[in-house]
């Protein structure tokens, strides 16, 4: 028996920068959820069902911070549940709305979540905090440290340069200035990328994705929801995670199950997500990334990992403008998470970006004949991924 | 000033510092009980064959006990390095430089600072770390039993 | 011959238990975790590399560290496994695992949830639990809210919470799965400190060591292994988060309670209480077990909380998912010293949040033969 159909029908985001100094997070989530009802043509009695997207709430300071949020989202007295999976949380919460909807326990579900990255100064002390205390507290790992390892890993297999990697930053800054609610966004040069203060080898500053804090919401409903709200909804045709080890050197070496410099894992997850929604050539069924990139590197091992072509060969492609926008497959139109990185809710921004895409709502980011849509969300050490499939057609 | 309305712009500061007690467990106790000899010791399962540092009581991919200990050698090779040039909040002033390593008999890299590098040209360091690159297990004269008994050198 | 089992339903294959401690000393966090999950494994003779999914949940705080599962997911076997964490609370854990093998997507789960209450300070982690405008800086945590809705609930006097703790009691002291223990006498229990009034000492348990996993399959993978033996059917789910405030009405209308209960129940086709042959009740204090039954209007003979609930074994993170385990324990008659006779359906009811914000209630029913 096929699962039941599951679809976007209504998204929202606030505006995304470092500090919202004029809202408390329960008011960025409603503000986020009051956009998401509308655009889904929905009131809140509606929703039958609530997932919260959150990750460490030690950014904003208030944990379970959603059972504090519970009023402002509408949802007291509904079921309501939050799912963590660090930077992957957002495509987590994603999966677990699809299930809610798909199971036939709920019809109407909504996935929400806000982070405010920057309302600590201890951001990065945070994220070094979630190092093992006997083994790797010490080194200084942070996101910022892990990331460089891998990449200066990656260039050492594929040639890759930081020039290459800098003309990445360039495309998606320039994607965002079409995006109202991008954090970052701008007309900028591989010059400046490479001229910007040195962060650990290879990252510059603007390899490096800012804090951001906002907060986004999605509505998803079964076929017969979609069918009575919405023209052109958003299927969400395929799912796949894969979660890892914590040990990053495991992924080193002639024993190692996945390939350090790879992201190797979202082999499993994105061939997972393809073959649920059907789709045997990347490439060529798929019109729009939208790929978790909190740093410059990590577009390139993705869109290698997802097969939209061989490993090593997305620099070149990427140099030549194959991933532009316009192009057989726009990587990131909004920017990406490069230029937004509200962590606790970037998983769903990515996917709230490739769903737009396929329902024909994204503005000024609209690339013409989107049919399938990809979002990833990452998260940990590298450790935890999701590939999500949109399509304009449901299985 | 005591008339002054407070503003939706404004802030209230709060902290929190938290303690915690870790368990020592099955493994750490044998590993680090060892540094203070000058040995590495790895963790081994049996069934699966793999070695692991850091060690742990269990193989993640057979899902079976470790059931035995190796010694792990003083040399290994670079798996991933970068050198740190960004002052970040109670970690170590920079420039250092970190790495995975992979020791001589194990099958998994363990992370440690890099010592006795030069790094005023980043970029001509970085060219002495690349993946593949040898280096040698240097502990200090003073071992208490923590992974900082121990770094990489050239 | 039609299929056995129902495709989309959830089964239980099996459920173990860490070993109960007041404190596990000689472990390190994941240790506890990969033994409970290992065993569980191995106890239905599934091998790890079979699973296509695996849904755990935890609480960062509570570990010590910030995405405690990037520690975590290994152990609780998700290597190289599609992996989820829930926060709430580890029987908020089982609705999500609920919602993902009825999607039709999964057919062969492990759930896995712990708390090792040695690690991080409890009342001050759930302190910050309070936004930082209106109820921080007075200071609220656990012990002060459940206080709170003792306080509030109508119909309850400390006496009677004295003698139903004295019961939970005298039942702990029989479950071979809890910590060992002699039972406190009402009236010990009556003179027992204040924590927050009128909640006192004697009337919650302590917080304890643990975890629990349970081997989740879906009917179809059932149909296809005719040589399993499933425990129990997860016959409905239900659960209910209430509005954060604390008035009068909040702690004490139960409504979050009331909510997830007839929502399982209808899930499950039942509409009487009555018709539960078991209750596990989640009782942080004396008071949770007073108002559950007061509000769901239980029978006066119905039999709640054979296994002595949170009084045998407090993991406070994963209590109500051990209540969860218990409760197919007795479908399965595997309940031993505790167990309530012959066993058609048994519920599990829990609780999360400050004062019973959240609430759970799962449902289990026999195997027919």
């Amino acid at each position: 028996m096929s699962p039941q159909q599951v679809a976007v029908i209504g998204t929202g985001q606030t505006v995304f920068k470092k500090h919202h100094d004029d809202k408390t997070y329960a008011e960025l989530v409603q503000d986020a959820t009051l956009a998401a009802l509308a655009d889904a043509k929905m009131t809140p009695d509606e929703i039958d069902a609530v997932v919260f997207s959150m990750a460490p709430t030690e950014f904003a300071g208030i944990h379970d911070i959603e059972k504090w949020s519970v009023d402002s989202i509408f949802g007291a007295g509904k079921p309501l549940m939050r799912v963590h999976t660090g930077g992957a949380t957002g495509g987590s919460a994603l999966h677990a709305g699809y299930t809610h909807v798909a199971s036939g326990l709920f019809r109407n579900v909504l996935v929400v979540g806000a982070d405010r990255v920057a309302e600590t100064p201890d951001a990065q002390h945070i994220l070094n905090l979630i190092w093992d205390r006997f083994y790797e507290f010490d080194f200084a790992l942070n996101t910022v440290t892990m990331t460089a390892l891998s990449t200066q890993r990656q260039m050492a297999r594929y040639g890759t340069t930081e020039e290459q990697f800098a003309q990445v930053v360039v495309r998606a800054r320039a994607n965002a200035l079409k995006n109202p609610n991008a954090h970052l966004k701008g007309k900028i040069t591989i010059g400046d990328v490479m001229n910007s203060p040195a962060v650990a080898w290879p990252y510059k500053l603007f390899d490096c994705c800012p804090r951001s804090s906002g907060g986004a919401a999605m509505v998803l409903t079964t076929l017969d929801g979609a069918r009575e709200k919405c023209a052109n909804p958003a299927f969400v045709n395929g799912i796949g995670a894969t979660s890892s080890t914590v040990f990053q050197g495991d992924k080193t070496g002639p024993k190692a199950d996945v390939e350090y410099a790879d992201l190797a894992e979202l082999e499993i997850a994105g061939k997972e997500a393809f073959a649920q929604a059907g789709i045997t050539n990347p490439m060529k069924e798929i019109q729009v990334a939208e790929l978790y990139d909190p740093f410059s590197s990590m577009q390139f091992p993705q869109l290698e990992s997802l097969g939209f072509c061989g490993r090593g060969e997305a620099p070149a492609l990427s140099d030549a403008g194959a991933f532009d926008l316009g192009s057989d497959l726009t990587v990131s139109p909004s920017g990406g998470s490069l230029c937004t990185n509200p962590i606790g809710v970037t998983g769903l921004v990515r996917a709230i970006e490739a769903a737009n895409q396929v329902m024909q709502r994204a503005g000024d980011m609209q690339v013409s004949g989107v049919r399938n849509a990809v979002a990833t969300a990452i998260g940990g050490s590298a450790q935890f991924y999701t590939a999500s499939v949109f399509g304009a057609d449901h299985l | 000033m005591a008339n002054e309305k407070t503003q939706a712009s404004d802030v209230i500061s709060g902290e929190w510092n938290v303690r915690y007690n870790y368990s020592v467990g099955k493994v750490a106790g044998t590993f680090f009980d060892a540094l203070k000899e000058r040995k590495i010791l790895a963790t081994k399962s049996s069934k699966s064959g793999m070695s692991y540092l850091p060690p742990r009581a269990y193989c993640e991919r057979s899902f079976e006990p470790c059931d035995e200990w190796i010694e792990a050698g003083h040399e290994g090779v670079i798996e991933a390095a970068t050198i740190v040039s960004a002052a970040f909040e109670h970690l170590p002033p920079p420039p250092y430089a970190i790495a995975y390593v992979r020791l001589d008999g194990v099958d998994t890299a363990m992370i440690n600072f890099v010592r006795d590098l030069d790094m005023s040209d980043v970029g001509a360091a970085m060219d002495k770390l690349k993946p593949g690159t040898r280096v040698k297990v240097e502990f200090i004269d003073d071992p208490k039993g923590e992974v900082t008994d121990f770094h990489y050198v050239l | 011959m039609a299929p056995r089992y129902q495709e989309n339903d959830a089964y239980i294959l099996g459920v173990t238990l860490h070993e109960a401690k007041p404190r596990v000393t000689d472990k390190r966090l994941e240790e506890m975790v990969y033994d409970t999950a290992k065993e569980a494994l191995d106890a239905v003779g599934i091998n790890r590399r079979a699973l296509d999914h695996v849904t755990i949940a935890a609480c960062d705080e509570l570990d010590g560290r910030s995405i405690s599962s990037m520690l975590l997911a290994a152990p609780a076997g998700a290597y190289l496994k599609d992996e989820i964490k829930a926060t709430d609370s580890g029987l908020t854990g089982l609705c999500l695992e609920a919602t993902r093998i009825r999607s039709g997507r999964f057919h062969l789960g492990l759930l896995v949830s712990w708390n090792k209450s040695s690690i991080a300070p409890f009342e001050d982690v759930m302190r910050m639990r309070c936004e930082p405008f209106y109820t921080r800086p007075i200071g609220l945590n656990m012990s002060i809210t459940d206080g709170l809705f003792a306080a509030a609930m109508q119909g309850a006097d400390e006496a009677q919470a004295s003698k139903v703790a004295a019961s939970y009691g005298q039942a702990a002291a029989k479950n071979p799965r809890g910590v060992a223990s002699d039972p406190v006498a009402a009236g010990a229990i009556a003179a027992s400190p204040y924590v927050s009034t009128p909640l006192r000492e004697g009337h919650r348990p302590p917080v304890t060591d643990g975890a629990v996993a349970m081997v989740v399959v879906s009917g179809a993978w059932l149909n296809d292994h005719p040589d399993a033996t499933p425990m129990a059917r997860l016959s409905g789910i239900g659960w209910s988060l209430e509005s954060y405030q604390l008035g009068a009405d909040r702690l004490a209308s139960m409504q979050g309670l009331k909510t997830a209960f007839s929502d399982a129940m209808e899930d499950a086709g039942l509409s009487n209480a009555g018709d539960l042959d078991v209750i596990e009740i989640e009782a942080q204090t004396a008071f949770h077990d007073i108002a559950t039954r007061q509000a769901l209007a239980l029978p006066a003979d119905q039999t709640v909380s054979p296994s002595g609930g949170p009084f045998a074994q407090n993991p406070y993170f994963c209590a109500g998912l051990i209540s969860a385990a218990e409760a197919v324990l007795q479908v399965a008659g595997q309940a031993g010293p505790v167990q309530a006779g012959r066993v058609k359906t048994a519920a599990a009811i829990g609780f999360h949040g400050f004062a019973h914000q959240g609430n759970v209630t799962a449902i289990f029913e026999e195997i027919p033969a």
